[in-house]
């Protein structure tokens, strides 16, 4: 059997490839391991509106896997002893950002490309790019089985198996890749609605940094969804050497700090999962994004910003799926690596490469121990000073200077990391 | 399903999810448990956020059944000692609210 296009993946960043290609007209094929598409995908909890705005925006009526639009927003540093929070609510009842369950928008994508005509084989575990003699590739194996297309999307995911396998990719590094783990806990829609002052379609977004993830890179996330609540870890993985327990007891003293478990209390956990998610953006894109007949597009490509606060998968794969389908239509049917070039030039020209590229050197900041360790634990030491009254004169700067010195700070310090900070972030 | 409000084991937290398990070809292997007994810190045993990897003594004994399939254990191998591979057609974890 031979394809037009095959897609290897039905993630966001494959499905919304096929969904366009399928309504142009080309008959495409997408290959999914899982057992429905959404089954392995995993992500934190929130999708942000733009890239779906563009490009498919009937999302908006249909997507019932809409669970609550954020409308606040929480910084917070925690430790052991406290937990200090930077709070931002938008009033003006925005639609920006939305939580979700990836697994749920991803079946309805599913269903969409589906219906515009691409065909789609789940458990179907992809083994191999299969490449002709010239080195061009032409169809992908699973088991005994070949199948040819004229052009190849790859849309594995982070793990990217079969691109290290066909040498395009050398195998991950740590730095490039940190781990996240999520517990997903049912509450009623009430209950979380109260303890964290919502309303009824109203999300929270919660980003912690320090005691989640050992005072190591990473942190912790909490999201609010209509009747769940999901509350996770990520660590850097090249932190390994480090962290001073198992990750699973680490989201689990998390969930366990007081802070968090009298928001979770009374609770039920329905899923416990984990996911590896790209960190170094840009810097661990394949050496180039198109092939003789083959395009890489979402998290196989590195395509998730972390700018520190925000992180952003899902709208990076919604749109390098859809231009890689455009690279495809304007290939006019010569997919030559020299043709299907255009798929950087369109990359490069819309959001994805841009923010990526502005963003080269934000993961070398976000690699430094010391902004989730000592700058977490001054901020904690200072307030917990200047808060306690006890008749000792707590003037602003002799606290902070007590504070610094107990976490290792100093002025001139703070200052240097600050002006770094300002040019990565 | 477990109440939140105490400690979890993750043997706890992991029964909370739906699997097929591939009995008869797992999907990661330990290539050469010599390395994993020369290997001083054994990251796979911590870094693994479902415990699939236990240390006894020197050795590590791994058990596949409850792997998420995050491919954290792969990247974090400094020795090269594991394979690791998609679980089989439609195997392996199926998240429901991922």
């Amino acid at each position: 059997m031979k394809f037009d296009v095959i897609v290897v993946g039905g993630g966001p960043a494959g499905l919304v490839a096929s969904y366009r290609l399928a309504q142009w007209g080309f008959k495409t094929l997408v290959l999914e391991r899982g057992r429905k598409p959404g089954s392995k995908n995993l992500f934190g909890g929130r999708i942000y509106a733009h890239a779906l705005d563009a490009i498919v925006p009937e999302y908006r009526k249909e997507g019932r896997f809409i669970e609550r639009w954020v409308r606040k927003e929480r910084l917070s540093f925690m430790t052991d002893r406290g937990l200090t929070t930077l709070e931002f609510e938008n009033v003006e009842r925005e639609e920006n950002s939305f939580t979700a369950f990836l697994t749920s928008f991803v079946e309805w994508l599913a269903g969409k490309a589906e219906a515009a005509g691409a065909t789609l084989v789940t458990e179907i575990t992809v083994d191999e790019l299969v490449r002709d003699d010239k080195g061009k590739f032409i169809g992908v194996r699973a088991g005994n089985d070949v199948v040819y297309g004229d052009v190849i999307i790859d849309a594995e995911g982070v793990n990217r198996l079969l691109l290290e396998r066909a040498g395009i990719v050398p195998k991950l590094e740590p730095r490039f890749v940190a781990l996240g783990i999520k517990e997903v806990i049912k509450l009623d829609k009430r209950t979380i609605e109260e303890r964290f002052n919502l309303d009824e379609d109203e999300g929270l977004a919660w980003a912690i940094a320090g005691y989640p993830s050992r005072y190591l890179p990473g942190g912790g996330f909490i999201y609010t969804n209509r009747e769940t609540v999901t509350l996770g870890v990520v660590i850097y993985l090249d932190q390994w050497r480090s962290i001073d327990m198992p990750v699973h007891e680490a989201v689990e003293r998390f969930k366990l700090h007081p802070s968090i478990l009298r928001l979770v209390k009374g609770g039920t956990l329905i899923e416990y999962g984990a996911h590896m998610t790209p960190v170094a953006g840009i810097n661990m894109a394949p050496p180039r994004l198109y092939y003789d007949g083959l395009l890489i597009a979402g998290d196989a490509a590195g395509f998730l910003l972390h700018a520190g606060v925000i992180i952003r998968g899902v709208d990076f794969a919604v749109m390098s799926g859809a231009l890689a389908a455009e690279a495809v239509k304007r290939a006019g049917g010569d997919y030559s690596a020299g043709s299907l070039s255009v798929y950087h030039k369109l990359l490069s020209d819309s959001f994805v490469l841009k923010e990526l590229e502005a963003f080269r050197e934000a993961d070398r900041t976000l690699h430094d121990p010391r902004l989730f360790n000592d700058y977490v634990k001054f901020v904690d030491s200072f307030l917990r000073r200047y808060f306690t009254v006890d008749g000792t004169p707590r003037r602003i700067y002799g606290t902070m200077k007590e504070a610094m010195q107990q976490s290792g700070l100093s002025l001139w310090k703070i200052l240097k990391d600050t002006v770094v900070m300002f040019r990565r972030l | 399903m477990s109440a939140v409000d105490r400690y979890l084991s993750i043997e706890e937290r992991l029964n909370a999810n739906a699997w097929d398990i591939d009995v008869y070809k797992p999907h990661i292997r330990i290539v050469d448990p010599e390395k994993c007994r020369r290997c001083e810190k054994k990251p796979c045993t911590f870094m693994c956020p479902s415990r699939c990897y236990v240390q006894q003594g020197d050795e590590v004994i791994l058990s596949t059944e409850a792997c998420v399939e995050c491919g954290t254990c792969r990247v974090v191998c400094t020795h090269g000692a594991i394979e690791w591979d998609y679980p089989r057609n439609g195997m392996g974890v199926w998240f429901r609210f991922g």
